[in-house]
């Protein structure tokens, strides 16, 4: 099960004013409290951050709602954020601040791209994670054969997926975050 | 009472001659600023006249009078672009104002409006977007990527007021006709504030490092051009990155003139200096964003 945290609302709960842009530093640290709140409050390992209705998204608040939420949940371990409802409005930001700090989230698509990894990235980790969501769980071997790479390859690709918690792996074997 | 005449025309250039007129600071008497004679100011010209008259009331000097244009057109614009109700609250206004009843001009997509709190700012944003999104794609050419990234570079320019200056600013935005400079029309940002200025604010954790050099433009090259902020947090520093980044993409220029300095990230149709020391001293600090019509094949 995945925890689903809609921004939108969150973010008018948050202000007194009518507008859904999440602007400034500020509004950013109230809302990642909220989340954090929310998250400590849950038992899912999965939390899913919704953008749908979320207007303009600046340099500021994205770095407090993404970047250091991701910070503070990659102390924890085994718990994972995804983004979903990522516009191309959205991109900018969310690109900027995860590239400043060296990190990366998985973005759930409906469009064209679907899911992909936003932030620092690599076409190899690209590839492997679109084609995970494709192939669901497996191994190495699994994901070398779907992609015609070696098994070295797709292990390195894993491995890095992995350690950015943009894949669940144990023992060898993985699978995506969301499930179909 | 000292008499300042204000530039006949007054922009980021002229700004120079105004603080020159003003002389050291805090002034030792009471000011009157004289723009009977003025034809034109630009957003940057009002805002930055604006954060003068904030500066000298925060200094507890007396309250700056100020005569406004004598053209009817001169002060009709200026009053439909918010320029007399917000000078109201630190001028004395010397002459008949017109009252402000009829909308902005159609060229100024958001007229002098406070920054004051991160509440401002969401108004701000919100405000202009519609305004913006079709003046910039109908007028400027602008992808509606662009009019996003507009309205980023807005709300982080405003942010700055808020996180690092101290005290209150001045926002305005407007596009105008830059035929004989650039033939072509462009957007502009002014934002403006009384407050502290971007040497002080990074002189606790920058001066030592940076030693002899270190000065009004020292501040705003590791600010500006090295993302450097006053707080320890990796994250911060960002905003201007930001902006940066997206006048990068569409030959946009910034210029930020704070305290004795100005710098600026030069597009290749501009022939300003970089970066311009030892000017006169002018409170606080002002910021310019400009974007360009983009031609008809740009991205």
């Amino acid at each position: 099960m995945m925890q689903r945290i809609d921004l939108a609302p969150m973010l008018r709960e948050t202000l007194t004013t009518p507008y859904s842009d999440m602007v400034t530093r500020s509004t950013g640290v109230a809302l990642r409290n909220r989340i954090e709140d929310a998250i400590s409050g849950a038992s899912h390992r999965t939390t899913q951050l919704d953008f749908t209705a979320v207007g303009l998204l600046d340099f500021s608040c994205a770095d407090e709602v993404v970047a250091k939420l991701l910070l503070r949940v990659f102390d924890e371990e085994d718990h994972f954020v995804v983004l979903s409802g990522v516009t191309d409005s959205h991109l900018d930001a969310i690109d900027h601040v995860l590239e400043r700090h060296g990190l990366s989230v998985a973005a759930l698509g409906d469009g064209p791209l679907g899911a992909r990894v936003l932030g620092v990235t690599t076409p190899d980790v690209q590839t492997a994670f679109q084609a995970i969501q494709r192939l669901g769980a497996g191994d190495a071997k699994r994901l070398a054969d779907a992609l015609h790479w070696t098994v070295e390859r797709a292990a390195d690709a894993l491995q890095s997926l992995a350690l950015r918690r943009l894949i669940q792996a144990a023992g060898g074997t993985y699978r995506p975050l969301m499930l179909p | 009472m000292r008499i300042i005449t204000v530039p006949h025309s007054l922009d980021d250039k002229t700004l120079d001659i105004l603080a020159q007129g003003i002389g050291d600071w805090p002034p030792g008497e009471g000011l009157l600023f004289d723009a009977r004679a003025s034809q034109w100011a630009s957003p940057y010209g009002l805002t930055a006249m604006l954060s003068l008259g904030q500066a000298l009331a925060e200094a507890r000097l007396p309250t700056p009078r100020f005569t406004v244009p004598e053209k009817d057109e001169v002060k009709s614009y200026w009053s439909r672009a918010g320029f007399f109700h917000a000078a109201a609250e630190c001028f004395e206004l010397v002459g008949k104002v017109p009252k402000r009843t009829s909308d902005p001009p159609s060229d100024v997509l958001l007229p002098v409006t406070p920054i004051r709190a991160a509440e401002d700012v969401h108004h701000v944003v919100g405000r202009i977007q519609e305004r913006a999104q079709r003046i910039l794609a109908a007028e400027l050419n602008l992808a509606p990527k662009a009019t996003v990234g507009f309205a980023m570079a807005l709300s982080e320019a405003c942010q700055n007021v808020v996180e690092h200056a101290g005290t209150g600013g001045w926002v305005a935005v407007q596009s105008y006709n830059w035929r004989k400079r650039l033939g072509r029309k462009v957007v502009v940002i002014a934002v403006s504030d009384s407050g502290i200025g971007f040497r002080r604010s990074l002189e606790p954790t920058e001066a030592k490092k940076v030693g002899d050099r270190w000065g009004d433009g020292a501040a705003l090259e590791l600010a500006l051009l090295q993302n450097v902020s006053r707080f320890r947090d990796p994250g911060r520093g960002q905003g201007l990155a930001g902006i940066r980044r997206y006048l990068g993409r569409w030959q946009g220029k910034i210029s930020v003139r704070s305290g004795t300095a100005r710098l600026a990230v030069v597009p290749s149709w501009d022939d300003d200096d970089p970066l311009a020391e030892y000017l006169p001293f002018f409170p606080g600090s002002q910021v310019q964003i400009t974007i360009p019509a983009q031609e008809a094949d740009a991205p």
